[in-house]
């Protein structure tokens, strides 16, 4: 478990792309693309199921181990319109328990996707102010608060003896920290870290700093 | 930085005036402001004066004596070949013609199908040719046209590729014209309409272009498929290829024709001249060091000494690199040299195309993207820089001079250093031999028939056990079997085998009358897009960045400007922005990267990194690397049999010296302990991708038995293991180092098997229509359907293993990433030959080049130079203290 510490708070990075802030019993994943495989089939693109479910497993864990109080999605929760499958819903509102909130801060793809009336969610746009921090799905920093967003997938590419391995992270800049996309079948953009971004990598079962040095150098032929 | 200093200060946002006259800085720019200059509407079928197309062809006696007329005007005389293939067109029958470029295989093949039209009038579409390359599609239409304007014939030769625009597809969807051109990927979509059978069933000859292109390729699989439709609808449609030479003519034929085919060989071979540009001093420790372009005063000289030459690199880099060297050295020269490779914007090749027929350009250093294509008459020579890796290749590209009355092909091999002159050597000696490399279909692809069901499911639908029996007709699927027909049938209306139906899955589907449809227009439109698609790697547009302040932070607010080219996407992967990388002649600084799309603005005046581009990777061929075996055997006895042999002859001597020279049926193994450790060469001279294979491979087993960590090395002609322990090399061969035991899943398991899988799985998943490229300006809708291969691969891993699909990219990254075969021949010539086990004093000049290719990717490029070129003096030192 690696804990930070950002605008005064304590923040606990979970291996399992999500974030856990003790001081509010509040858990927050971004980008669970929940039911994107179903999006393809309707599209007559042949993805196997399964991945949506893994994903609401994760899920579940998470809340069994740590009871929140609050769960907060960071936008992207439902893939597309045609992600939402009365079966997977149905899944997914089985999670919800009455000792727990959930609230989805509208993001892209929720837009399009609408909300599924059999989720308990309270929906918000961003930024939403929750004390010293603005929670948020596009990573733009706010005036004042520090922002907690999702949107980028970001991932960073670790060389070490000769292996390769390229992992979703957390990244956490001057006024901006973005969480790892927590869907199974969702896509990653590449980080960097510099001096003033710290990349954290989700690997297996832990979460580790990626020192700079340590990241791929790339570019240079 | 972005504008030269005489410019006017740019403003906020520079305008488009602006930024053309960035662009108009570099002498590349002058390519694409003439290109504009002569851009002709795209895709209407180029029209030479010509009567009026009335469609009517002349009785067959009259069109004979009219041929017959034409070849006395010319002078010509019809090759007895030409006659051949007539009187087997007359009789129905396909077949195989090959023999080298210039030899008039269009022209005979053209008046055949001709001939064959006029004895069975019939009205439409009669003669469809089909061509690898859509820029070669325009070039074959005005041939042709040419040929009817000559013999006054009023057919119309249409044109319809990719390019062909909406106005010209329109006019065709009306009527086809009597002849027309066309790519695979054009034919497919054609076939995908529900009045295919209409437009193509009357057909009196189709006729496949450069086949040996497109045999090896899953290209070449879907022209199968077609042309097994084709022959569906019309049981004795004659089909005839046209080939290079090539080493399995049967094979090329049989897959093409069936059973039954006439081959038929063009029997004027022109005489070609192969030489090579020979280094006036040879180091006896070579290394492909200056980037290659060490004989640059030499290849000057050459280019004076001709009116127009060909420059043929083996990769896109080395061709930038060539063509930066050159303008350096001969800035007078900017204008009159010009580059080309894939990579470019269409309309400056065709620019450096233009350039070449009409004589303007002196030079053009190009990849193989120029290996095929129309015949520029000015080009009176090639220069292959670095290693021909291939006896077809440098055939191939050699028969791209000469054409000119009077002159004979002139290719002449600049080694990248020394030993590469035992390629070139090589080559000529197989070329003599007629020893060329053999093209083999690929082995039922899943994607492809994938792909081809639900384009005929388009098309009205299909009835499976008729579909099935017609498929098998192709050379490809001859043994398709019935778990894999079912699987295929189920992936594209089920979406994975019937046990694992995935759910809300729906594309083709069965209708009540038992035929399989497509039914959503939405699916139907996705993929006709889908089709033409089937490109080796996907690409990213490099544009100019536009807006944004220059030298600032100017990523996040640049807007993508005039098109320069398109480079792999996993090259751009690899830049961050700032970074300067040479590309289209110039260097450029990567501004940033936004959909699909590379924003670049002019680099600072430094030269910029090199890239490193994935294209154009070509390993030596089998038959290329037997006759560089057959010429060191050669060596070995004493023997110096040809002027590249001559010259190497001192570097051959040492190489005797210090360790030795492998005879016919010896395998040379060299130990030498230095300050780094304890280094292990071989050499099997079986190409890099073998080698790299062996290498990784033969540490593996190594460290199996004993736990080991090795550096490895390898190129062309062997490979280098580096350990702080010596490998006692008998003993390890005792133990099984070289069996053939596991060795499938050894390859599998040390080569990284799985990555390579998922690198294979891009195209498949393309080609089988998992991922979608989206439409040109595609609104939102299309976005949520973005996906990487890379994702779908771990998916379908994870919830669906047994998919076929995943198979198939495992069975094509052991076959032809690693080239397990070759890996296991070799490892099998290992065992059975004499082994030469020696211990030189230092490093050899064999194992020279393997050692700073090692060091090459540990170092940057100027401390590379400097060790180097101390090593080399030191090895030198030794070496005359060694001479008696």
């Amino acid at each position: 478990m690696t804990e930070i510490l950002i605008a005064g708070e304590r923040l606990v990075l979970l291996p399992e792309r999500a974030l856990w802030w003790p001081a509010r019993a509040t858990l927050m994943v971004a980008d669970a693309h929940i039911g994107k495989g179903t999006a393809f089939r309707a599209l007559g693109v042949p993805v196997p199921a399964g991945s949506s479910d893994d994903t609401l497993a994760r899920l579940a864990s998470l809340l069994e181990r740590h009871a929140p109080r609050r769960l907060v999605f960071l936008g992207d929760l439902i893939h597309a319109r045609s992600a939402r499958e009365s079966g997977l819903m149905q899944r997914f509102a089985a999670l919800h328990s009455a000792d727990c909130d959930w609230l989805l801060v509208r993001g892209n793809h929720d837009a399009h996707a609408g909300v599924p009336p059999e989720l308990a969610l309270t929906v918000v746009d961003e930024p939403w102010a929750d004390g010293p921090f603005a929670l948020c799905h596009h990573p733009a920093p706010q005036p004042g608060r520090y922002v907690l967003a999702g949107h980028v997938h970001p991932a960073v590419r670790i060389e070490a003896g000769g292996d390769r391995l390229r992992l979703p992270c957390f990244a956490f800049g001057e006024a901006v920290g973005l969480l790892p996309a927590f869907g199974q079948f969702t896509g990653h953009a590449d980080q960097t870290p510099t001096p003033g971004l710290h990349l954290y990598a989700c690997a297996g079962e832990r979460v580790l700093a990626v020192p700079h040095s340590s990241a791929r150098r790339r570019g240079r032929a | 930085m972005t504008a030269p200093p005489s410019d006017p200060p740019a403003p906020e946002e520079p305008t488009r005036e602006d930024i053309r006259r960035v662009v108009a800085s570099s002498s590349l720019a002058r390519q694409l402001r003439a290109a504009r200059a002569r851009a002709k509407p795209s895709g209407a079928a180029p029209r030479p004066r010509r009567r009026a197309a009335d469609g009517v062809l002349p009785e067959p006696d009259k069109l004979l004596s009219r041929i017959n007329a034409l070849y006395d005007a010319r002078g010509w005389q019809a090759f007895a070949f030409q006659r051949t293939v007539w009187a087997g067109l007359a009789a129905g029958r396909s077949g195989l013609l090959h023999a080298g470029t210039g030899s008039g295989k269009t022209l005979a093949v053209w008046l055949g199908a001709l001939q064959r039209a006029a004895a069975h009038p019939a009205d439409g579409l009669q003669v469809l040719w089909i061509t690898p390359m859509r820029a070669l599609a325009a070039d074959t239409a005005l041939t042709l046209q040419h040929t009817l304007r000559d013999l006054d014939i009023g057919w119309e030769v249409g044109l319809r590729t990719g390019d062909t625009g909406s106005a010209e597809r329109a006019r065709q969807s009306r009527r086809l014209p009597q002849a027309l051109v066309t790519t695979p990927e054009s034919l497919s979509l054609m076939l995908s309409h529900a009045d295919a059978r209409e437009r193509l069933a009357g057909l009196a000859a189709v006729v496949v272009d450069e086949w040996h292109e497109l045999i090896a390729s899953k290209r070449g699989v879907q022209v199968q498929l077609a042309l097994a439709r084709l022959r569906g609808w019309n049981a004795g449609l004659p089909v005839w290829g046209l080939s290079a030479t090539l080493g399995n003519p049967d094979h090329a034929m049989q897959v093409l024709c069936g059973d039954g085919g006439l081959r038929v060989a063009g029997e004027i071979e022109r005489p070609v001249k192969l030489d090579s540009l020979i280094p006036p001093r040879i180091e006896r420790f070579p290394w492909a060091g200056h980037l290659g372009v060490r004989l640059l005063d030499a290849v000057i000289a050459e280019l004076e000494a001709s009116r127009s030459t060909l420059l043929f690199t083996n990769t896109r880099s080395q061709a930038e690199l060539w063509y930066q060297a050159l303008l350096e050295a001969r800035p007078d020269w900017a204008g009159l040299i010009a580059l080309h490779h894939g990579s470019l914007a269409r309309e400056v090749r065709e620019w450096v195309e233009a350039g070449l027929k009409d004589g303007r350009l002196r030079a053009v250093v190009c990849t193989s993207s120029l290996d095929l294509g129309v015949d520029f008459l000015p080009v009176e020579r090639v220069l292959q820089l670095g290693s021909p890796k291939g006896v077809a290749r440098l055939m191939q590209r050699a028969g791209r001079s000469g054409h000119a009355p009077g002159r004979t092909p002139h290719a002449t091999c600049v080694p990248g250093h020394g030993l590469e002159l035992i390629d070139a050597a090589g080559a000529r000696r197989a070329v003599a031999a007629g020893r060329i490399e053999p093209r083999t279909a690929p082995e039922a692809p899943v994607d492809v028939l994938a792909q081809h069901l639900v384009t005929l499911a388009l098309a009205g639908g299909f009835d499976a056990d008729a579909l099935r029996a017609e498929v098998m007709g192709c050379w490809s699927y001859r043994a398709l079997d019935d778990a894999t027909w079912a699987w295929t049938l189920d992936f594209v209306t089920r979406g994975g085998a019937a046990l694992q139906a995935y759910p809300d899955y729906r594309k083709v589907e069965r209708g009540d009358d038992g035929l399989y449809r497509v039914e959503r227009a939405d699916i139907a439109r996705r993929h006709r897009m889908q089709i033409g698609t089937i490109t080796a790697d996907s690409a990213v547009e490099v544009r100019w960045a536009k807006g944004g302040k220059a030298g600032g932070k100017a990523g996040a607010a640049a807007l993508a400007g005039g098109r320069l080219g398109q480079v792999e996407e996993s090259f751009v992967g690899r830049l961050r922005p700032g970074d300067c990388f040479l590309f289209a002649g110039r260097v450029l600084e990567l501004v940033a990267v936004r959909d699909m799309q590379a924003l670049v603005r002019a680099g600072s005046a430094s030269r910029g990194t090199v890239p490193r581009w994935a294209g154009g990777r070509m390993p030596l061929s089998t038959e290329l690397a037997d006759e560089m075996r057959h010429l060191v055997a050669l060596a070995a006895g004493g023997e110096y049999p040809e002027p590249e042999l001559q010259a190497l002859r001192p570097l051959l001597e040492l190489q005797a010296r210090w360790s030795a020279l492998p005879g016919q049926d010896e395998r040379l193994v060299e130990r030498i302990a230095s300050r780094e450790g304890h280094h292990l060469f071989i050499y099997p001279f079986a190409g890099r991708p073998v080698h790299a294979g062996l290498a990784a491979l033969l540490a593996w087993r190594i460290a199996r038995r004993a736990p080991a960590t090795f550096s490895l090395s390898f190129n062309d002609y062997g490979l280098e293991l580096l350990s702080a322990r010596p490998v006692d090399w008998v003993a390890e061969v005792a133990a099984g180092l070289l069996s053939e035991d596991g060795l499938n899943a050894d390859i599998e398991h040390c080569l990284n098997a799985a990555q390579l899988a998922r690198r294979r799985f891009r195209e498949i998943a393309r080609v089988a229509g998992l991922t979608f490229q989206g439409y040109p300006g595609q609104g939102k809708s299309a976005r949520q359907l973005q996906v990487s291969s890379e994702l779908l691969f771990d998916v379908f891993t994870r919830h669906d293993p047994d998919n076929l699909l995943l198979q198939q990219a495992r069975q094509e990254a052991l076959c032809d990433e690693l080239d397990a075969a070759r890996i296991a021949r070799t490892l099998a010539e290992l065992r059975s030959a004499t082994l030469r086990l020696t211990a030189p004093p230092a490093m050899t000049p064999f194992a020279f080049p393997l050692l700073v290719a090692r060091l090459r990717e540990r170092l940057s490029t100027e401390q590379l130079s400097e060790r180097v070129a101390r090593m080399v003096a030191q090895l030198e030192r030794a070496c005359d203290g060694v001479r008696p």
